[in-house]
């Protein structure tokens, strides 16, 4: 990673009160508060010209959902890290800068039940079926087990 | 209900006199998950027009990252390697590498050569399956025939070297399972030239052919600044004149040391991505050539201990259809914590569905195929027009003939 854009990002990582760690040569992780991360996004894009989200990845934290946003500019990864608590899922959305971030936060919806507000299609779903149980937890938190999902979408193989 | 003709004509010059008040919905889509990937797209149509489009995908979501939470690391890199059935390789070496980056260990160099000759003979025949299809979608049949026929050259190579065809397997932390067959090297050299020959010859035909250049030209438009925007990736991303392309921006296995032509094309259509991708075959063809006959002397796999250390990595390479994407996070047990894949068709999802607005029906098969998506979910299409409430079915075959006889009326079934 070039060193001014590394110098850049220290600058904005401390302006938005973000932890900032190299993880290794080429990738560096910024984690920082879901409230400043619509600004530190807009500023990505349009000062330091990084402006393609490779994807956005769910985690199940414990307490909270971590979303990390991956960012990539040739052989830079810049990997944005933040959170929300599990009992208020309510993330910012960012695709009136990213418009390409629709299906990502819409996969981060189905999966792990954060919203994400600002996303028109936040009603819908993408890849969870229509007769998905509103009471089963999203499929990917560590709460909710294969069986369960099985028995409740009566996906269950008889056994001969 | 069965088909009712509809004159393409009739059906334009209505169109064009009398202005469509009422939205047409045409669900298109999610039929045949024993073709590739089934998917839906609702299209809301304004006469002929597309004005939007709504996609829902999942219909084959297996929940492998769910599934990799439970299972060894190494179990994994071979069910990784089955979330496609075209690009396979790909992803056990985006797998792997992002687990390999946890690790201390280094891929001997033999291993990465090997893993950059297959994965370039498996863009050989994705690429050559992609010509095929446009090739039956637009009408011409001969090209779709041909095109397969080549591309069981590459499949055979395949098979000489990995015992399979598609799921190769040929993947382990580490480095590769097998190692390259003796006196392989004349023989690959051979076939490369051979489908060199060929896909000059392809390119010949779409730059000349009637049917070609009237289905393809001018059609799949998409700007450069909305492709930026929509985080577009691989040759969706190239022929609008991005240079985005993982071998070149962040090379992995031995890209770094085998030279290779990036092709980049400013036309934006759907002719100037069948160029494009033929000109990648060339290329791929060439680094194949160029890599076998300089393939270094020495091991192919170090042996890992199964626990991975804990850590996160995430990785990408550049899969035939684009950038795909792995996030791994382990604990330092036995199996990971969270496995994220991201697949180049999601990402090229919303530019396609940008690229189908404006279009006609008749342009959907052409457009849908041009990104390159898995899925062949064109088997059936039902039509409902709100305006007079009546309601008709197409089957897939049903719809290629709409789409050919829009454009050729001559020739027509009777």
């Amino acid at each position: 990673m070039s060193e001014v854009l590394l110098q850049q990002l220290k600058k904005h990582a401390e302006n938005a009160n973000g932890k900032f760690t190299v993880l290794r040569k080429g990738e560096v992780a910024v984690e920082i508060d879901q409230g400043k991360i619509k600004g530190f996004i807009s500023n990505l894009v349009n000062d330091l010209r990084v402006s393609h989200l490779s994807t956005m990845t769910g985690l199940d934290l414990g307490q909270n959902i971590g979303i990390i946003y991956h960012f990539s500019r040739d052989k830079d990864m810049i990997d944005l890290k933040t959170f929300v608590p599990k009992t208020q899922p309510t993330a910012v959305s960012i695709v009136d800068i990213i418009p390409g971030a629709i299906l990502y936060e819409m996969e981060i919806h189905d999966m792990f039940g954060a919203n994400f507000e600002g996303n028109p299609w936040m009603d819908r779903k993408l890849l969870l079926p229509d007769t998905w149980p509103a009471d089963l937890p999203p499929p990917l938190l560590k709460s909710s087990k294969p069986a369960e999902i099985r028995k409740r979408l009566h996906l269950e193989v008889e056994s001969k | 209900m069965s088909a009712e003709p509809i004159q393409p004509k009739q059906r334009e010059e209505s169109a064009g006199l009398m202005k469509y008040s009422a939205e047409n919905l045409v669900p298109f889509g999610p039929i045949h998950p024993a073709l590739k990937e089934p998917e839906y797209f609702k299209l809301i149509l304004e006469g002929e027009r597309i004005v939007q489009v709504i996609p829902r995908i999942g219909y084959v979501h297996r929940g492998l990252e769910k599934a990799a939470e439970t299972r060894p690391w190494v179990q994994n890199m071979y069910m990784f390697e089955r979330t496609c059935g075209i690009c396979s390789f790909v992803h056990s070496l985006a797998y792997g590498q992002a687990v390999e980056g946890l690790t201390i260990y280094e891929v001997p160099r033999r291993a990465k050569f090997i893993r950059l000759i297959i994965a370039e003979m498996e863009r050989i025949h994705s690429h050559l399956l992609w010509v095929g299809l446009m090739g039956h979608w637009a009408g011409f049949e001969t090209l779709f025939m041909w095109v397969w026929r080549d591309r069981e050259v590459v499949l055979d190579l395949v098979e000489a070297i990995s015992g399979n065809r598609i799921h190769k397997s040929m993947n382990a932390f580490v480095g590769v399972r097998r190692d390259m067959p003796e006196g392989m090297e004349d023989r690959i050299v051979e076939r490369m030239k051979f489908l060199v020959d060929r896909a000059r010859y392809y390119k010949e035909i779409i730059d000349t052919e009637e049917t070609m250049l009237e289905r393809t030209e001018k059609v799949g438009k998409l700007s450069q600044d909305t492709a930026e925007k929509l985080c577009v990736v691989g040759p969706m991303a190239r022929y609008v004149g991005l240079q985005k392309d993982v071998r070149l921006n962040d090379p992995y296995a031995a890209y770094d040391e085998v030279p290779f032509d990036i092709i980049i094309r400013n036309e934006a259509d759907v002719h100037a991505l069948l160029q494009l991708r033929l000109d990648e075959l060339v290329a791929s063809a060439n680094m194949i050539s160029y890599a076998v006959q300089h393939l270094p002397d020495g091991p192919i796999r170090v042996k890992i201990p199964p626990i991975i250390p804990a850590g996160e990595h995430s990785t990408h390479c550049e899969a035939p259809r684009g950038e795909i994407f792995y996030y791994v996070k382990s604990g330092g047990g036995r199996t990971p914590e969270r496995v994220k894949v991201r697949t180049p068709t999601l990402a090229n999802l919303p530019a396609a569905l940008e690229i189908l607005k404006g279009q006609t029906i008749a342009d959907v098969p052409i457009v849908l195929t041009a990104i390159d998506p898995c899925f062949g979910c064109m088997d059936r299409m039902s039509f409902l027009d709100t305006e007079t409430n009546r309601q008709w079915t197409w089957s897939g075959e049903e719809l290629r003939q709409y789409g050919i006889n829009h454009y050729f009326p001559e020739r027509a079934k009777k």
